[in-house]
């Protein structure tokens, strides 16, 4: 026992010597391998082009849209207007018009603390809505709510 | 190794498994013929309506001919339905619009009123517990001879003489200090 614990003593002894006595020689050193983790860092164009091509998919169902958008609305960002239009696109692919208006609302809530970014994304899927003839939650009149009570500040006016 | 190899290559469901199964089963009698559509917010077959997560579970609305009628329309030009089809598609798969469900629904005023009335009720329940409940004052907090004479006390033996009671107190001249 005593002999097994001397003799792992020493191999563990003389590795360190031995490491010592490398770093003291740095020209042998350089060639040491590096442990360190390498994380990618995903660019804004890579994530962008991630989501486009997750909703370009021809297959994708409808469970898959809406865990995506799921995903999008928790993330703390509001979707490029690529991504939008990729989404609506799978909407009109599953036959879904409900998705697309509840989207837009999701993003609208999603890009309230700059009001300048609901409008851009408005003007950049323009085209996209005219195309699939998708009306906005405004033109639904779902900017103000529909079947809620009347705010208490409002009720005398 | 060896304990790895004691958890069996196939398993059965466990009987918790079997639970959650079982769970999942009464949830879908639940639910009459509504559509599952997807994860939602935990993957149960629930609605909820949440700003964070767009899309539950489950449509709002059971599967009824209308609305079967007006999904076979919505298969074809989306130009083609007007509004109102819209939005009974809409309120199909969601109960309310995120503007709806960030209303003010007025809860704040009886909140207001209840938290009011619990306040006033523990003041009456005090009143009451001071008439009928506890016994009277001790003499040493109502007798004002003893309030003075224990103060005396204090001072003769100097209680917090740095900053406190006997600082503020003049031996000298036997008074409080100017």
């Amino acid at each position: 026992m005593m002999r097994l614990i001397s003799q792992r003593m020493q191999t563990a002894v003389r590795g360190s010597l031995t490491v010592a006595r490398r770093n003291l020689k740095p020209a042998t050193a350089t060639g040491a391998v590096r442990f360190m983790s390498h994380e990618v860092q995903e660019t804004d164009e890579e994530f962008d082009a991630r989501y486009v091509a997750y909703f370009s998919r021809p297959d994708i169902d409808g469970w898959e849209v809406r865990k995506g958008m799921n995903t999008l609305i928790g993330m703390d960002l509001v979707p490029d207007p690529k991504i939008i239009i990729a989404a609506l696109k799978a909407c009109r692919r599953l036959n879904d018009y409900a998705l697309t208006t509840r989207f837009l609302e999701a993003i609208k809530m999603r890009a309230e603390t700059n009001k300048e970014i609901y409008p851009y994304v408005l003007n950049e899927i323009k085209p996209t809505l005219d195309e699939l003839g998708i009306s906005t939650p405004e033109e639904m009149g779902y900017d103000k709510p529909e079947l809620a009570l009347k705010s208490v500040f409002d009720v005398h006016s | 190794m060896a304990l790895l190899r004691v958890i069996p290559r196939k398993a059965t469901p466990s009987i918790f498994m079997q639970q959650v199964a079982r769970l999942h089963n009464v949830e879908r009698d639940k639910i009459g013929n509504r559509d599952v559509v997807g994860w939602g917010i935990n993957g149960m077959y629930s609605y909820v309506d949440h700003v964070a997560f767009p899309m539950p579970a489950i449509r709002f609305k059971e599967t009824t001919p209308e609305i079967t009628a007006l999904r076979d329309r919505e298969k074809g030009d989306w130009k083609k339905l007007s509004v109102e089809d819209k939005k009974a598609l809409y309120r199909a798969s969601f109960c309310q619009t995120y503007s709806e469900m960030r209303a003010p629904d007025g809860r704040w005023k009886s909140i207001t009123g209840w938290v009011l009335f619990a306040i006033s009720a523990s003041f009456w329940i005090y009143i009451w517990e001071k008439l009928f409940v506890y016994p009277p004052m001790p003499d040493t907090i109502t007798n004002l001879e003893k309030r003075q004479a224990q103060l005396q006390r204090m001072i003769d033996i100097r209680v917090d003489p740095i900053d406190g009671l006997a600082s503020k107190w003049d031996y000298e001249n036997n008074r409080w200090k100017k």
